[in-house]
This record gives structure tokens, C-alpha cells and sequence, in this order.
């Protein structure tokens, strides 16, 4: 039997702002802008939201946007703090609340000063999930997730032999990427040259290796499928929908197995209720708060094995017209960082055919992932409804 | 008419461990140059960093033991961006991420080795740095 909540889920709304750095906005004030973007995007007024999952922490409360849009009647308020797997563990709450009848429609949104704001990299180190490490890491000079993050990929470089010119592809194909989007914050072509010439932050990761700060907001509605079917846009189904947490949760250094991540769990749930497997993926929007990060969940993901990430990213496959476009609108590394929220967004755009110069030709199913703070995973598969 | 003064700023100050209900005993230990570890009562399993239950067999009781000090190391960083400026002056630093051989895990940072010579495996030993009264920090150097 077909698990209940396959396809009982739409993404009916998206909607962005600029992607900058530097802005006179409040993080609010952006979470609301591409909030009012998404409603109108679905053809629904603000008074129809009925289910909030604000991106936490930063931003704004449920009881900012009852304030600011007058929602006559919320009848959900969410946090999910999984750092970047909040925005698609969001999708699995939110789609249960609109399956069970709880919620019509539920917005999920984000808005950060990551740029203008107090900087993503050293505040990380005030969230609860993160007191352990700082704890016990932060003295011995261990702060940034570029530098906990880093152990795991020398790890993989030793082990398999995978090189700094597979993380540099990561880099190169995810910006050409973001010049074909056009709101990004990264609009300069990026050579290899220029990868392995960038400074070293925390070896083996170099600056190109790691995901911007930047300051933007983006929301998406989750909506039940059949009322989705009646709103503006061409329906995208939500397959299946996963969250994964990893052993040690608040210590990647604890971790048995450095590279096994919450997506190791969440994955195979949500093929089993999508019903399909990584052969039946079109295009991939994989988290990407540094290019090492996409490879190992690409293996992850079943779509290479163990080990192979790092030659299998290679010789155009994860570009444009390759077998696996990846991060079409050019991630985190280079369109901007609202926590992955925009990845949700690209692909929804992609199942459309609303991707314009990045578009995947023929793209019916998808899939988006999460990662967050230590290594939580979260993952879902849409597709393109008949 | 004098020219304003300006104040240097403050020298960055490095971040300390606030000790927990659950970790002080460590950090004691530490002061006292002695690797100690939280055993479960129960079950006599080991578990880094203190946590108030064991997950293997859910006694909320336990005891420090003094651990041995050698390890191999499991992975590595090099950082170079001083993401608190307290570490400008000492990047670029090696951490290493070491199994000790009373089988948990210590970050730290490696002292008196070459980038070259970290590979996988290699034997280290644990030292004590005592960074004010209270607050005894690890690092590593080879074995």
C-alpha cells in the first residue's frame, strides 16, 4: 500500500527576493517579502495561510506574520531547528498538517542578513545544537562549520582518493549554474585555476569550496494536492519527504563514522514512499554548504557508490545536459545562502518548466536534499503532476 | 587642542569552556593533568562528551576514571582563517581528530609535526595546557 502521504502534498507557491550582499532590510522584512511573493505566486491571498514554519533562528515568529499579514486563523506555528535540513525536513510537517486536514495551507519561509546581518560563520556557535562543540572545540580554535566540516572530507580525500580539482568541479559547474539564474549573488564565471588559487580556510576546503553568506529571503506554500490542483500554477507533488539524524547529532568528532550522515536514514524512506529510485531522477538540488558536501551525498544517494563521488561528479555529468544536473540555479556557493530554501524553490521552478535558461529539458521528477548543523539530512522528491 | 585618543581594541579573548553539571569533572581532571572519562555505572561503558544517561543501557549513573593518554590519529584540519581572531597570530594550525586508545574521540591541536607527515593512523599523545587557573586545555604531539 502506498504510504499516505505520497503525492497528498503540493508545493503550490515560491517566491524570492534579491539575492545580495548587503541590504537596508531587516531579516522580517525579507522573510515577508518573498512570503507575499510565494502567496501571490499560488494565486492566494495572505488571509488563506493557516500554517507557519519560519526559519529559526533569525527572522521572524508566527506571531509576526499574524501580526503582519492579519491571519485571521493560524492553527499551526512550527519550528524544525535542523540548521540547513530545516527547509525540507519543513516539507514532511507541513505536508502532514495539510494531509491530516489541520492546515490548508502552510508557508514555510526564510529571511537573513548573513552578509549585512551578524555573520552566519562565528553565530553559529550561540545555537543549542552546537554547545558541545562549543564547548569542547571551540577553545582548542574549532568554531566554523568550514573547519568541523573539513576533518570529514580529508577523511574521504584519504580514504578514496578523492582530489581538490572534484571539489573545483563543484564550484565551476554550480556558477555557471548561477549565471544562467541571474539573481544571484555570484555572476562572474569561475575556472579551476581560480578555485585552486583562492585562499585556504580550513584545509582541504578553500574559499570557492564554501557556501556564501549573503542576505535574502525565500518561501514556498505547501498546499493538499487536490486543493494545489485549483491554484495558479502547473501541480508539483511532493513523492516522498524524509528527515535523518545522524549518530552524535551535536558532535561530528564523536561520530563512529564521520561521513555518515542523517540523509543515510532519511533517503531510503523517502524513495520507498516516492516509489522511485536515483535511475528515476531528472534533476538534483543537493545542499551545498561546500562542494565536498555534494559529493558525498551524491554517494549518499545512491547514485554512485562509496568512494566514487569524486570521479562521478566529473566530465560534465552534474551540468547542464548532463545525465544529473545538480543545482541549477547555482546553490549556495554561488546564487546565495537562505539555507536551502532556494534549492525547494529551483526545483518546484524546474518541474514547471519554469527554469528558463537553466531549464532541464523534459525534468518530471526531482529531487532536493537538506543538511544541517552536524550532519542532520533531509530530503524530498517532487514531480511533476499529469 | 589635543587630538582625540583613540583606545586600542581590546585583544581578542579566546573562548573557554563553560563546564556543565555533567562535564565538570572532566574539565577538574584536566586542571589536574589527568585524562579522565565518563564511565556508566551500570554497564561500565565509556562516553565522550558527558552526557547525563548512558545510551547503551539508561543508568544516570556514572564515574570518572583517569584514561590513558595515546591515540592514532583519524583525521585532520589545517585551519588557516581565524574565525575568532584570537587564533590569528598561531593559524596556520593543525587539529587532529584522534581515536584515543580509551576509546573515544579528542579534537586538539597537533604540535611539533609537518603537514606532510599527517596520514591516517599516526601515533600521538595527549598534553595538558594550562590557559588560566581554572581552565586546562588539550593538544597533541607525536608519539
Amino acid at each position: 500500500m502506498a504510504h499516505p502521504l505520497r503525492e497528498a502534498a503540493a508545493i503550490s507557491g515560491i517566491g524570492e527576493t534579491a539575492y545580495t550582499r548587503g541590504t537596508s532590510k531587516s531579516a522580517l522584512a525579507l522573510q515577508l517579502e518573498a512570503s507575499l511573493a510565494a502567496i501571490a505566486d499560488a494565486g492566494l491571498s495572505p488571509r488563506d495561510i493557516d500554517g507557519v514554519v519560519p526559519y529559526f533562528p533569525g527572522g521572524g515568529i508566527a506571531e509576526d506574520f499574524i501580526a503582519s499579514l492579519g491571519l485571521p486563523d493560524l492553527k499551526l506555528s512550527l519550528f524544525v531547528p535542523v540548521g540547513g535540513a530545516t527547509c525540507v525536513a519543513a516539507i514532511q510537517s507541513a505536508a502532514m498538517a495539510v494531509a491530516t486536514g489541520v492546515c490548508n495551507h502552510v508557508l514555510i519561509a526564510v529571511g537573513r542578513t548573513g552578509y549585512s546581518g551578524a555573520r552566519v560563520s562565528t553565530r553559529l556557535q550561540q545555537f543549542p545544537q552546537f554547545a558541545l562543540a562549543a564547548e569542547f572545540e571551540a577553545p582548542i580554535g574549532m568554531f566554523a562549520p568550514a573547519q568541523l566540516y573539513a576533518q570529514g572530507a580529508r577523511r574521504h580525500m584519504e580514504l578514496y582518493g578523492t582530489t581538490t580539482r572534484q571539489f573545483a568541479e563543484v564550484a565551476v559547474v554550480t556558477r555557471q549554474h548561477a549565471i544562467l539564474n541571474g539573481n544571484v549573488v555570484m555572476n562572474k564565471p569561475l575556472t579551476v585555476e581560480e578555485h585552486h588559487a583562492s585562499r585556504m580556510i580550513s584545509d582541504p576546503f578553500r574559499l570557492f569550496d564554501c557556501s556564501l553568506e549573503s542576505d535574502g529571503g525565500a518561501a514556498i506554500i505547501i498546499s493538499r494536492a487536490d486543493r494545489a490542483r485549483d491554484l495558479k500554477k502547473p501541480l508539483v507533488t511532493i513523492m516522498g519527504v524524509a528527515e535523518g539524524h545522524p549518530e552524535s547529532p551535536a558532535s561530528i568528532a564523536q561520530r563512529p563514522d564521520l561521513l555518515e550522515f542523517g540523509l543515510v536514514k532519511s533517503a531510503p524512506r523517502a524513495y520507498e514512499m516516492a516509489g522511485v529510485g536515483p535511475k528515476d531522477i531528472d534533476v538534483a538540488e543537493i545542499y551545498d554548504c561546500f562542494t565536498f558536501t555534494v559529493i558525498r551525498q551524491l554517494e549518499i544517494l545512491g547514485f554512485c557508490k562509496t568512494g566514487e563521488g569524486g570521479p562521478f561528479i566529473m566530465d560534465g555529468r552534474i551540468g547542464l545536459g548532463g545525465d544529473l544536473p545538480i543545482n541549477t540555479h547555482g546553490g549556495l556557493l554561488s546564487q546565495g545562502h537562505v539555507v536551502g530554501l532556494n534549492h525547494a524553490i529551483e526545483l518546484t521552478r524546474q518541474l514547471r518548466g519554469e527554469a528558463g535558461r537553466a531549464q532541464v529539458k523534459d525534468a518530471e521528477v526531482g529531487l532536493v536534499t537538506g543538511y544541517g548543523d552536524m550532519g542532520d539530512g533531509s530530503i524530498a522528491i517532487l514531480r511533476r503532476a499529469a | 587642542m589635543n587630538a582625540p585618543t583613540v583606545a586600542p581594541p581590546p585583544a581578542p579573548e579566546r573562548p573557554l569552556p563553560a563546564p556543565t553539571r555533567e562535564s565538570q569533572p572532566h574539565w577538574d581532571g584536566m586542571r589536574e593533568g589527568r585524562f579522565l572519562l565518563q564511565h556508566c555505572s551500570a554497564c561500565g561503558k565509556v562516553r565522550h562528551y558527558p552526557r547525563p544517561v548512558c545510551p547503551h543501557c539508561f543508568s544516570m549513573a556514572s564515574e570518572f576514571k583517569e584514561a590513558t593518554q595515546g591515540g592514532a590519529i583519524h583525521t585532520w584540519t589545517v585551519c588557516h582563517h581565524p574565525f575568532n581572531f584570537f587564533f590569528k597570530a598561531s593559524a596556520p594550525y593543525i587539529v587532529a581528530l584522534v581515536d584515543m586508545d580509551a576509546g573515544v574521540r579528542v579534537n586538539a591541536p597537533l604540535r611539533g609535526v609537518n603537514e606532510a607527515d599527517l596520514k591516517i593512523g599516526k601515533r600521538v599523545r595527549l598534553g595538558f595546557e594550562p590557559v588560566n587557573k581554572e581552565v586546562t586545555l588539550p593538544f597533541f604531539v607525536s608519539d
